[in-house]
């Protein structure tokens, strides 16, 4: 049942008819306290039963009658309705308009009655003792005055009656808008109860008006409350000319005045409760004031500022903190002692401008012995850690050649021993397999080895390196001349193509001959029988470019990253001869000696690409 | 000579061992030393006419051995390293060893090359220089220009003529590089037009003949990206 409850509760739909309903609500309201105030009825009359207990009788019938003592005492002549009598002596004439001018007359009209008798005021039994402003009971009062002011029952009762019909005719409009504030109130509440909410978990869900920054949508909440205040302060309003009529009628103007009021009224209500029910959600989730561009800008500020001095702002460079704090300091000291001195020099004080001058020194004297030692500590760190650095790069050498002397001195014996048990007679038959298996694996293993320990001297920069003038086009020659069995023996046929000339590079040619039989001799291994290796050299942009074509005959499922990774073989099985380091060796070689190298894959075409450099000076001659 | 004593030196037992077992198959004498002071003491003491010497060994390493040996002695030295750079093995035969072999090796090679110092030695009695003014003498090789014949170890290797010009083009040269230009109009007496493959084919069968490892040649070597020579011993 509450399961069920909070599901429709939180429903959108329900949410969206609350609101609707709040803002006709307020619209009504608004539209009410509108109509009323056309009717031009003192909404005094719901509060205040008795005509004479009324802020308006005071204001207007008890304050006339004041004023008009004050005229007549100041000679003026003065025409007065009757609704009241008054007697006023100030010592030497008499004033009235009573018949009667004994004091208990007018004591009679005790609802209303003012007296004035030397120098104070005194009430009727039944008058509202409410206080006259002092201006007004004293002016121009003293002790010989007498002043009597009543009154009559007849006025007041007319009037009482007035007050009466209009609280009658008011009571139903104030009824209404109590009840359409009291219930737009509670459906408020309600709307912010369920806000952010859904039916089918308990998260706290934001819409895209949360994500607008706080601050801005307060401003656009109170810019709506101001457009709605003058907007409504600035439509027309008039009395009805037919306002004594019966019954009352309002005017053209007045209705579309309400018309524009109620429609600006629905418009802003609707605007300024999408806004506040934001808020709300804001509170909830406590992310009101984290997400405003003011709290955002001042946590950055006070962020910066933080970092400055909890280290985080060092942390990458330690070495220089204590500079930035020296600087600082330095710098606020000297314009403290400039500014002290500035000022002992305004006030002739020559002694204080000497002391505060001679202060300077010191603290310049520690600047720059402070500043020393920082610029000492930081060559010492960075010598330090380029020692380091040698001494990590010595280490890697020294790394690469024992571990190549561990690793060879046992592959020796193994070598050795199984190469004495080979000839060893008597041997079974099985037993002889045996051998030869041995004797194949630890000579593949020779291999690797010896790859492992190029491929890490290369790439570790440890190699020494050859560089001469060689035509590059002679040393592919060389090479396919030297490889001319291996080709043979695979059955493919290579196409070479080679410029007329000679191609001069400045490289180790005997590293860069590796290069070439590595990369022939992985396209040897891994072609297609019967497909062509093509070999080609051109020169291009001062460039000699040789590239190496072949037909695979698998599917090349890598990347042309991945084959150079050291390791990677072509087939993943990893089931032929050689060390699966040929390609690698083959870049790496290529560019410790100066040229590029690059592995292309476009379906069963692998192509490598080899740039050197063309030495121009040999050119020339 | 197939009772020539051999001192092996390497600090590591197991392959003394099996050095020593692979030489005696051949028939050799084998006598062993575990550092470069034992193997003082050891051609002191014995008849020595070849050593296996391994570079890194404790108290003495290879190199100072040699070294030492060579203040006295003219017996062929072999070294046997895993350091397997070219500057090592420069290093290594400057010092006065006859041979370098790098670990791990390959044990008819180790055996072949054993021979063929041996032969050197003990046959043609020190080498390093010619018998008389038609021959050319460089390490084992002794190309005689009368008889128009090579003798490589003190065997004779038959060659084709044109294998022949080539051998003696470099031989009579001996360190200087030739282009395979060079090569073919001087052998071949035409100018040279693509020969690459032409020349570069004869050398690999002059290779077969007179290396004991055709693929790590000692003696015909190629200048990658220039050319062809005979080393410079």
């Amino acid at each position: 049942m509450a399961i069920k409850l909070r599901s429709f509760s939180t429903h959108s739909v329900t949410k969206t008819i609350v609101f609707i309903l709040v803002v006709i609500l307020i619209t009504a309201t608004v539209s009410q306290m509108q109509y009323v105030a056309y009717r031009d009825i003192n909404p005094d009359c719901l509060f205040v039963r008795e005509y004479k207990d009324s802020e308006y009788f005071f204001r207007n019938d008890v304050y006339n009658s004041f004023m008009l003592a004050y005229d007549i005492l100041n000679g003026k002549e003065v025409e007065q309705d009757g609704t009241f009598y008054y007697y006023i002596d100030d010592g030497e004439k008499t004033y009235t308009n009573s018949e009667n001018t004994d004091k208990s007359f007018f004591e009679q009209y005790d609802k209303a009655f003012y007296a004035f008798e030397r120098g104070i005021w005194s009430l009727g039994r039944n008058t509202n003792p409410r206080p006259m402003p002092i201006r007004i009971m004293y002016n121009g009062l003293n002790n010989n005055h007498t002043v009597y002011i009543a009154f009559t029952d007849e006025f007041l009762e007319q009037k009482q009656k007035a007050w009466a019909d209009d609280r009658s005719k008011l009571l139903p409009y104030a009824a209404g808008i109590l009840s359409c504030i009291i219930l737009s109130l509670l459906l408020i509440a309600f709307l912010v109860c369920v806000t952010g909410r859904k039916p089918y978990d308990l998260e706290l869900h934001f819409s895209k008006l949360d994500m607008i920054y706080s601050d801005i949508l307060l401003v656009c909440f109170i810019m709506s409350s101001i457009v709605w205040v003058v907007s409504v302060a600035r439509s027309p309003y008039r009395r009805s000319i037919i306002y004594q009529a019966q019954p009352f009628k309002l005017s053209i103007s007045q209705i579309y005045s309400m018309i524009w009021v109620a429609v600006i009224t629905a418009v802003i209500s609707v605007v300024c409760g999408l806004i506040l029910l934001s808020v709300v959600r804001r509170i909830k989730a406590g992310r009101l004031i984290k997400h405003s561009i003011i709290f955002i800008i001042l946590y950055k500020v006070y962020d910066f500022f933080k970092s400055l001095f909890d280290g985080r702002m060092f942390s990458r460079y330690p070495l220089t903190k204590s500079l930035f704090y020296r600087q600082v300091a330095f710098i606020t000291a000297s314009a403290l002692l400039m500014f002290l001195a500035f000022l002992s020099l305004i006030s002739r004080e020559e002694l204080f401008f000497l002391i505060f001058g001679a202060l300077e020194f010191p603290i310049i004297y520690w600047y720059i012995k402070g500043n020393n030692k920082t610029y000492e500590d930081i060559n010492k760190g960075f010598n330090e850690s380029l020692e380091e650095q040698m001494r990590s790069e010595r280490m890697k050498i020294d790394l690469v050649t024992n571990v190549s002397h561990d690793l060879k001195t046992p592959l020796t014996s193994i070598i050795s021993y199984v190469d004495l048990l080979s000839k060893e007679e008597g041997l079974s038959e099985s037993a002889g397999d045996y051998v030869k298996i041995l004797s194949e694996k630890s000579n593949r293993l020779k291999h690797i080895v010896s790859d492992l320990f190029d491929l890490a001297k290369s790439t570790s920069g440890n190699i020494q390196l050859d560089l001469e003038n060689i035509d590059i086009k002679k040393l592919i020659e060389q090479t396919l001349a030297d490889m001319s069995s291996e080709i043979e023996k695979s059955g493919l046929a290579v196409k070479v193509k080679l410029p007329e000339k000679s191609v001069n590079i400045i490289s180790d040619g005997k590293k860069l001959y590796r290069v070439f039989q590595n990369v022939i001799d992985n396209a040897l291994k891994y072609s297609l029988s019967g497909t062509r290796v093509f070999v080609e050299l051109e020169e291009a942009d001062g460039r000699a470019i040789a590239t190496i074509k072949n037909t695979a005959g698998y599917e090349m499922d890598f990347t042309s990253d991945e084959i150079l990774q050291r390791f990677n073989r072509g087939d993943k099985s990893r089931t032929t001869e050689g060390s699966g380091l040929g390609l690698s060796i083959a870049e790496s070689f290529s560019k410790v000696c100066g040229g590029s190298f690059k592995v292309d894959i476009d379906g069963d075409l692998f192509k490598v690409t080899i740039g050197f450099n063309i030495d121009s000076r040999r050119l020339l001659t | 000579m197939d009772d020539a004593r051999i001192l092996v030196v390497d600090d590591d037992k197991e392959i003394a061992g099996a050095i020593e077992k692979l030489l005696n198959l051949e028939g050799y004498e084998v006598i062993k030393a575990y550092n470069g002071l034992e193997a003082l003491d050891a051609i002191v003491a014995n008849n020595i006419q070849l050593i296996l010497l391994d570079i890194m060994m404790p108290k003495l390493d290879g190199l100072s051995t040699t070294l030492k040996i060579r203040e006295s002695k003219n017996i062929p030295i072999i070294i046997l390293s895993a350091k397997s750079e070219d500057s090592d093995k420069i290093l290594g035969l400057s010092m006065g060893a006859d041979d370098y072999i790098t670990k791990p090796f390959n044990p008819q090679e180790l055996t072949a090359r054993v021979r063929s110092q041996l032969r050197r030695y003990l046959q043609l009695g020190g080498m390093g220089k010619a018998l008389c003014s038609s021959q050319v003498v460089i390490g084992g090789l002794c190309l005689d220009t009368d008889k128009k014949q090579l003798m490589v170890d003190g065997d004779l290797v038959r060659l084709t003529a044109k294998e022949y010009k080539i051998l003696e083009l470099l031989m009579s040269n001996p360190g200087i590089v030739f282009s395979a230009e060079r090569i073919y109009e001087a052998v071949w007496n035409e100018s040279a037009y693509s020969v690459e493959n032409t020349v570069m084919v004869h050398i690999r069968r002059i290779r077969e003949k007179i290396e004991i490892n055709p693929k790590e040649p000692n003696y015909l070597k190629v200048v990658w990206g220039i050319g062809y020579k005979i080393e410079k011993l």
